[in-house]
């Protein structure tokens, strides 16, 4: 059976979808099956975040069964590494399910943190309230996704991936809208 | 001195009331917020010893915290409770069954009226729980925003410019909120099309769950909506982004009963009744079919179908038929078989004509 995407491999991951009550199922070879999943095509599948943490989802397995030690995939100074402040290590994350050890693990273990978090959450920034008397609520991350978004939609006209585009022009819209309210309210304050 | 869950049983769930759509396909509104001290380490890596210590600075600082009522606050002692006791608290969705089945080092503040909470040492420090009935993120947000402020006062929190609320898991860092809404879906589930919502659902960044079962074999046809996503959008943007998902549910749900009852009245009109007699006049009823029943009945419910039944009474009826929640009833331990037998007599009680 061939890969309904590239139509030139040999299909080896069967993915079955529900769409209006009738099952659909699209047969993919390996590389086209990697490739949705970076582009987050493939849905929301339950996942593990641990598995997400170190890269090795269900897919990655299914894709090299013959990597006996899943490790490989994870830097040498990471895998390695230990949280100076409460001796947390690479290990105990991937026991306890992707929990961190304390809030400094998140600079002991930034590279996989960061992995994870892009994986998983819609951006990279905070933009939510701050603690109670930390200054007004994230208008300096405001800004900075503002940049980026900016960028992003940049780039994806210049690919004409014009889908993507609008889903970005209307995230900077409401973002700008809320850093102006941001702004008005802290003057207010002054 | 831990509160006693008889405390909890004077007066009803401020959840258990009627909701504020006028419909009551949602049913309530949850608001979550994880926080953690700057200066501990997480639950997961703190000693027993270090993690009953933060127990006992958050009760000592309980007085302080308004909105958790003061020092009408309710402090349960969850690891000096009795089992069933601690299944009461999940029952009420007073804690989760992780903070419940590992209860050492552990300690949990409930307003009197149920409606707001705080967890201590669950998989973060501190998590606040803000309830209300209905559709009503909004506002459990605003209560659980100014808890927040309490506690931020009490404690300097793990908070990093970037990464915001720094959490135990990185599936929470950022607002460390958790929005949900309890949606009751018959109509989608009756019509085959709740899988294929839920599959676009997903695409959204937003998760839905059966309540009670797992996957298609979700019993009392409810379903928990909620975010996935914690970075990269504030908590209003969050919120707006699950409340129009509710929105679109509560609308394709209402519109899908519409049609049933215009295309196949008597089908509908047949599960509405047949729920009921087996509520009415059973004598042994397993919690799978008498939470199948409660749905029914509940639809039957919100289409006015019953003269004095009301919405109210279904759902303490949904709590009331809880394992733990029968047992503290009957005031003794019950087996699977004799638990059947209460819930039973419990349901034809309160669906006799002279008690409705």
């Amino acid at each position: 059976m061939l890969c309904d995407n590239c139509k030139r491999n040999e299909a080896t991951i069967i993915i079955k979808e529900i769409h209006n009550g009738k099952a659909e199922s699209i047969n993919l070879c390996a590389e086209c099956a990697r490739l949705k999943e970076q582009q987050g095509e493939l849905g929301s599948f339950g996942f593990n975040l641990a598995e997400v943490l170190f890269d090795l989802g269900k897919l990655t397995k299914a894709l090299k069964p013959d990597a006996k030690t899943p490790e490989v995939e994870v830097p040498h100074e990471v895998a390695q590494a230990v949280c100076p402040h409460c001796g947390w290590s690479a290990e105990d994350l991937r026991k306890h399910e992707g929990q961190l050890g304390c809030p400094e693990c998140y600079r002991t273990f930034a590279p996989l943190v960061e992995g994870a978090v892009a994986r998983i959450q819609r951006g990279l920034v905070h933009l939510g309230k701050r603690p109670a008397g930390g200054g007004p609520d994230g208008a300096v991350a405001m800004r900075l996704e503002l940049e980026r978004l900016q960028r992003e939609l940049n780039d994806l006209i210049k690919r004409e991936e014009y889908e993507a585009a609008a889903v970005d022009r209307d995230r900077i819209a409401a973002l700008k809208r809320e850093l102006e309210a941001a702004e008005a309210a802290e003057k207010e304050r002054k | 001195m831990t509160a006693r869950v008889e405390e909890l049983f004077r007066n009803p769930s401020g959840i258990l009331g009627e909701g504020n759509t006028g419909d009551d396909i949602a049913i309530s509104s949850r608001i979550r917020l994880a926080r953690n001290p700057a200066q501990r380490m997480f639950p997961v890596r703190e000693s027993e010893a270090g993690r009953r210590e933060f127990c006992e600075e958050v009760a000592a600082a309980a007085p302080e915290f308004g909105v958790l009522g003061g020092s009408e606050a309710l402090v349960f002692d969850t690891e000096q409770m009795e089992k069933l006791d601690r299944e009461v608290l999940l029952e009420r969705y007073l804690a989760s069954r992780e903070f419940i089945s590992h209860p050492q080092g552990t300690l949990l503040l409930v307003r009197p009226d149920e409606l707001c909470s705080l967890m201590v040492n669950e998989g973060d420090a501190l998590r606040i729980q803000s309830l209300r009935p209905g559709f009503q993120l909004d506002e459990a947000w605003k209560e659980a925003s100014a808890l927040d402020d309490e506690l931020g006062h009490a404690f300097e929190y793990a908070f990093d410019e970037k990464l915001g609320f720094l959490t135990a898991s990185p599936t929470d860092v950022g607002t460390g909120m958790r929005a949900s809404v309890m949606l009751h879906l018959p109509g989608l589930v009756l019509t085959g099309q709740i899988a294929s919502a839920v599959a676009a659902v997903n695409k959204l960044n937003i998760a839905v769950r059966g309540l009670f079962g797992e996957g298609s074999d979700n019993l009392g046809n409810m379903y928990q909506v909620s975010n996935q996503s914690t970075l990269g959008e504030s908590e209003k943007q969050i919120i707006d982004r699950l409340g129009a998902v509710v929105s679109q549910f509560m609308e394709r749900e209402l519109n899908t009963r519409k049609v049933l009852m215009e295309r196949d009245q008597h089908s509908m009109l047949d599960v509405i009744g047949r729920s009921y007699g087996v509520l009415r006049h059973s004598h042994r009823l397993s919690s799978e079919e008498a939470l199948k029943c409660l749905s029914g009945v509940r639809l039957g419910v919100d289409m006015r179908l019953f003269k004095s039944l009301d919405i109210a009474r279904v759902n303490r009826m949904f709590l009331a038929i809880a394992p733990a929640h029968l047992q503290k009833r009957a005031g003794r331990e019950l087996d699977s078989a004799d638990r059947d037998v209460c819930r039973a007599a419990f349901c034809r009680e309160q669906l006799n004509p002279d008690a409705v």
